[in-house]
């Protein structure tokens, strides 16, 4: 690309070093910016070309694998799947994300998010171990049921919704939406037969019922996912359950082998002929 | 499914006060408005008129229910709101329990004067 169509971006970073006694602060950085380049292309050339030592998380460089989640001009967004010329401005204002315990510079711990996660046994729980633990075939399901869970798994883990959700912001014990996205992922999926294992751990103080359904979740996910649904859907199954209105649903079986092949459909004739 | 539980009937305790509020609203305080409907009703808000209405059991009744989901569903939305800002559960377990304590002792003294007033 032609030098004249670089423009200078002041990037103002925040950093912070948990060795040092300093509080967070903003340093600015100010570098080339071309058309179509990335808020990550940005840090990227920040920490090769004038501060080696800035930390941030990245891997993938494509909105896939969720590790540059971090707040751009006080918005959380993927850094590599936001160009910096979205914003219309000369200046950019890079933090971590917020509601995560800053680990060095724009690097979050997001271990808290990923325990909760965990607890919400994000896995198909089957009763019947013998088919679980030695598969015969794949258990059935319609595209109807797919759809039900569908855009759910989707969820890269970026720590997003939970940064952009007020309620995560006060108070530090809910689950945040990630999670309970998650929740309804796995018990909306007919495979499943787990719902009461995870049911009862949502069903409390600082689980569902705490989402004031700020929507910001959603709003902010990259992916796209509506984590704000998931949360209104799983509290229907709660309160069905509650009430006694939910029927207990068998999770799907197991394919049943084929009785009876199609034949194949036979090669069909050339249609130019060989008259060698 | 104990906090699904306290949840819906949090959720229906907000219905009931619509209704049971509704009811005391247009019969106390827009009577101007009922009486342009047609509706016969006297000063509502005299003494005399009061006193009247607390010898009915139906206003008894209504005035009783409408404290004990008022007590409820406030109480219920107060804890959510301290909660969310509290990650000690022996906090949680206090204003749990003074809230209830609170409660019930208001629901029985804000019940007394209606049955009192119906009883003499």
């Amino acid at each position: 690309m032609a030098n004249s169509s670089l423009k200078q971006i002041t990037f103002k970073v925040q950093r912070y070093n948990p060795e040092d006694s300093n509080p967070p602060y903003l340093e600015e950085f100010t570098i080339p910016s071309s058309r179509g380049m990335t808020v990550l292309d940005g840090l990227i050339y920040i920490k090769e070309n004038l501060d080696s030592t800035l930390s941030f998380r990245t891997s993938c460089r494509m909105g896939i694998c969720g590790s540059c989640g971090m707040l751009i001009n006080n918005y959380p967004h993927l850094a590599c799947h936001t160009q910096i010329e979205e914003f219309h401005s000369n200046t950019l204002t890079v933090k971590p994300l917020p509601n995560q315990p800053i680990i060095k510079d724009l690097v979050v711990d997001l271990m808290p998010m990923f325990n909760v996660h965990k607890s919400m046994k994000p896995y198909i729980i089957r009763h019947d171990t013998k088919e679980t633990e030695n598969p015969t075939a794949e258990f059935a399901q319609t595209p109807e049921e797919v759809n039900a869970f569908l855009q759910f798994t989707y969820c890269i883990k970026c720590g997003i919704c939970v940064s952009a959700c007020p309620t995560s912001a006060s108070d530090k014990l809910f689950l945040g939406p990630q999670a309970l996205a998650q929740c309804y992922r796995y018990c909306a999926d007919s495979r499943d037969d787990g719902q009461q294992e995870r049911l009862s751990v949502v069903d409390a103080d600082h689980g569902a019922w705490h989402c004031h359904l700020a929507g910001a979740c959603s709003e902010a996910c990259p992916k796209g996912l509506d984590p704000a649904l998931a949360i209104q859907l799983l509290k229907r199954q709660m309160a069905s359950q509650a009430l006694g209105l939910r029927r207990k649903k068998r999770p799907s079986p197991v394919v049943p082998p084929l009785t009876e092949t199609k034949p194949k459909v036979p090669f069909p004739e050339f249609t130019v002929k060989d008259n060698r | 499914m104990r906090t699904t539980r306290f949840r819906l009937v949090h959720m229906l305790a907000g219905a009931v006060i619509a209704v049971l509020l509704g009811i005391h609203m247009v019969v106390i305080h827009l009577d101007s408005i009922l009486r342009f409907f047609g509706a016969n009703t006297a000063n509502t808000t005299s003494w005399q008129a009061m006193i009247e209405r607390a010898g009915q059991g139906t206003w008894v009744g209504i005035y009783i229910a409408l404290l004990a989901f008022v007590l409820y569903h406030g109480f219920y939305g107060l804890r959510g709101v301290i909660l969310e800002v509290t990650t000690s559960a022996k906090t949680t377990r206090i204003v749990t329990w003074t809230l209830i304590i609170v409660g019930i002792v208001t629901f029985i003294w804000g019940s007394y004067v209606p049955i009192a007033l119906l009883s003499s």
